[in-house]
């Protein structure tokens, strides 16, 4: 049961992430590898005000707006500088390894005992003792949902439209008289706020910030989107956003996995990535009867 | 059409999971004697009893995998052996924080008896996922465990949590690079700032170096892939170089050596193992040492002698000094005999792997 419980944790946390990269390399067709900063930005960020004392939930904005913020950074770079898309990511994401040191003070920063969005007076009067166990992964699933509800609605808006018509057809958008740069930019600071969100939140259940923690977000979030977006191709009632979501869960459970069958230490990587293949493939098998 | 997806899935998952773990059927026997054993953990002990203990490393390099080594051996001296009445399921987060936290979960679903946590970020990650579920934590490899929130200012537990600390007795590293180096001006030190351990030594470092008489040369890294240029630049501005417990530099501890070997600059290291891959001298740690020192508290805590909040975390009393002989033949460079005489152990080899 715990180890159910500690899958969807790890996997609505990232799902939060995945949503992002779903924008960037879905909807834009945009490789953005700024997300291995933004995550931990958003981490460095709230153990920085948590510590001076701001409310935890205040903290989930401000993270997602200083992620926006960085997102678009990358978003300028390549419209306005003209930088191919892949290298203003990277510049973005070496950028941010040194100013979340300085945003944090230092590598590792833990803050065990003060409230977080999981650990507050309100918390425990609305989840009973005997509900503990399950209390992180409900407001995990709530976060999530709402995250995903503004995203599908946000997705109807004008805006909404034309970031999915600047992924599909760029020169539909410039025929409408839109600037197709602004609406990346657009795009990015969404993914890139959700990415940083997805750090505040991690950080805050975790109970510590660490400089190494966005390593590979990137390769995570992409995992999580193809699953997600793979399995369910063919079904027509879940929605895209919905996919992503079970997609992370699955990845981490994977690992989970893999972990579970305590083989040798050094060959946990291997499992993971055999078990993705193994879905891969399965869901690709399945399309194929489908068409016959 | 979505249920045949699932069916998919789970027959995947199910095909993995009966071909990964057929050879691994004893694991699972063992499993109901670690639950069973749970609940009366903290009762009076039976010679009888067995344990399942958990252990979580964070990366892969000598000295924890000496710490590891080191555990198994203070817990067999106090008679729980691996294969007897002691169970040990090992995990390595190969330096990935979110396998970390998903390896003390698992831990926790398996109702471990102990977790033992080798390396700060995996000694934060286990507190983190244990605290709740009342399963004690002993870490080790951890320098500063107050620093990381593992422990009060005073050396006081904050919890079911206590170990041992691998600070470096810096004045006496100080002490003894004087003693080698009588004209050396300026320690060269690489670390990587994604290290919270090495930023408290360098500070340490940086305030105890003019006592005697040398200057501190930073070089940060952030990863593997900045260490040779780090190197390179560093070697031109310095009299030596000396090597903290940095996970990163250490790991790629044969390639610094090989750069300052070329510019003839001594590389002086911080444990046992570094000295026996060619570092010149170290007043240091003995990982294995540490290592028992944990595994006698994690038997304590095992047996319900003590609980781990009423542990304070322990730190090795007295640095050793350890030399290579080759190193220094090599360097042009003689050991005061003083030294050699009460060294712990001088090498006169170097050692080209660990296995």
């Amino acid at each position: 049961m715990s180890i159910i419980l500690g899958v969807l944790e790890e996997g609505l946390v990232y799902a939060i992430m995945a949503l992002g990269v779903y924008i960037t390399y879905k909807i834009l067709d945009f490789p953005d590898l700024s997300v291995d900063g933004t995550f931990p930005l958003g981490g460095a960020v709230t153990v920085t005000l948590i510590l001076a004392g701001f409310n935890p939930l205040a903290t989930l904005f401000i993270a997602f707006a200083i992620g926006a913020l960085a997102g678009c950074i990358t978003g300028f770079i390549h419209v306005k500088l003209k930088v191919r898309d892949l290298l203003s990511g990277i510049i973005v994401m070496t950028a941010l390894y040194s100013v979340n040191l300085r945003v944090a003070g230092k590598a590792n920063v833990p803050f065990f005992n003060v409230n977080t969005i999981f650990e507050n007076s309100l918390v425990n009067r609305l989840f009973p003792a005997s509900l503990s166990s399950i209390t992180v992964v409900i407001i995990l699933a709530l976060i999530v949902l709402i995250v995903k509800f503004i995203l599908d609605q946000y997705l109807k808006t004008r805006s909404g439209y034309l970031l999915r018509a600047v992924g599909d057809n760029e020169t539909l958008v410039t025929s409408l008289a839109k600037d197709r740069g602004m609406v990346k930019i657009v795009g990015l600071a969404i993914a890139n706020g959700l990415a940083s969100l997805a750090g505040s939140v991690y950080c805050q259940q975790k109970g510590f910030f660490e400089i190494s923690m966005g390593t590979g977000t990137i390769v995570i979030g992409l995992a999580n989107v193809i699953i997600g977006t793979k399995l369910f191709k063919r079904v027509g009632f879940v929605k895209s956003t919905t996919a992503v979501i079970i997609g992370s869960i699955i990845y981490k459970a994977c690992v989970s996995f893999a972990i579970y069958l305590g083989m040798e230490a050094s060959d946990l990587k291997l499992i993971t990535s055999v078990l993705f293949l193994a879905i891969l493939v399965l869901s690709n098998g399945r399309e194929k009867k489908v068409k016959a | 059409m979505k249920k045949s997806v699932k069916i998919m899935l789970f027959a995947a998952l199910a095909a993995t999971l009966t071909g990964c773990a057929s050879g691994k059927s004893p694991e699972s026997t063992k499993e109901t004697n670690a639950t069973n054993t749970t609940a009366a953990a903290t009762a009076k002990s039976e010679e009888t009893k067995a344990y399942t203990i958990g252990i979580a490393q964070f990366a892969e390099h000598g000295s924890l995998d000496n710490c590891r080594e080191g555990f198994l051996k203070g817990l067999a001296e106090e008679g729980l052996e691996e294969g007897k009445n002691l169970t040990v399921l090992y995990e390595n987060a190969q330096a990935d924080g979110g396998t970390a936290s998903q390896i003390v979960n698992n831990f926790l679903a398996k109702k471990t008896n102990l977790i033992c946590a080798i390396a700060t970020p995996m000694a934060q990650a286990a507190y983190s996922g244990a605290k709740k579920a009342d399963i004690p934590v002993i870490f080790t490899a951890v320098t500063d465990p107050a620093a990381a929130a593992l422990a009060n200012e005073d050396g006081t537990p904050v919890g079911e949590i206590t170990g041992t600390s691998d600070k470096l007795p810096v004045e006496k590293q100080l002490e003894m690079i004087r003693k080698i180096l009588p004209d050396a001006k300026k320690i060269g030190i690489l670390y990587s700032t994604s290290e919270v351990n090495s930023e408290t030594a360098i500070k340490e470092y940086k305030a105890a170096a003019a006592n005697y008489g040398f200057e501190i040369v930073e070089g940060p890294v952030t990863a593997t892939a900045d260490i040779p240029l780090a190197a390179d630049s560093i070697l031109e501005k310095v009299d030596c170089l000396n090597n903290l417990t940095d996970n990163t530099v250490v790991s790629s501890l044969p390639l610094i050596l090989d750069k300052a070997g070329k510019k003839n600059i001594p590389v002086f290291g911080s444990e046992v193992e570094q000295v026996k891959i060619g570092c010149l001298a170290a007043m240091g740690l003995d990982y294995v040492d540490l290592g028992k020192q944990t595994g006698v508290m994690a038997a304590k805590v095992l047996k319900g002698e003590a609980k781990a909040s009423e542990l304070n975390f322990e730190v090795i009393k007295d640095a050793a000094f350890y030399g290579n002989s080759k190193v220094a033949e090599t360097l042009g460079i003689t050991l005061p005999k003083d030294m050699t005489d009460t060294a712990a152990e001088i090498f006169t080899d170097i050692s080209k792997g660990t296995k």
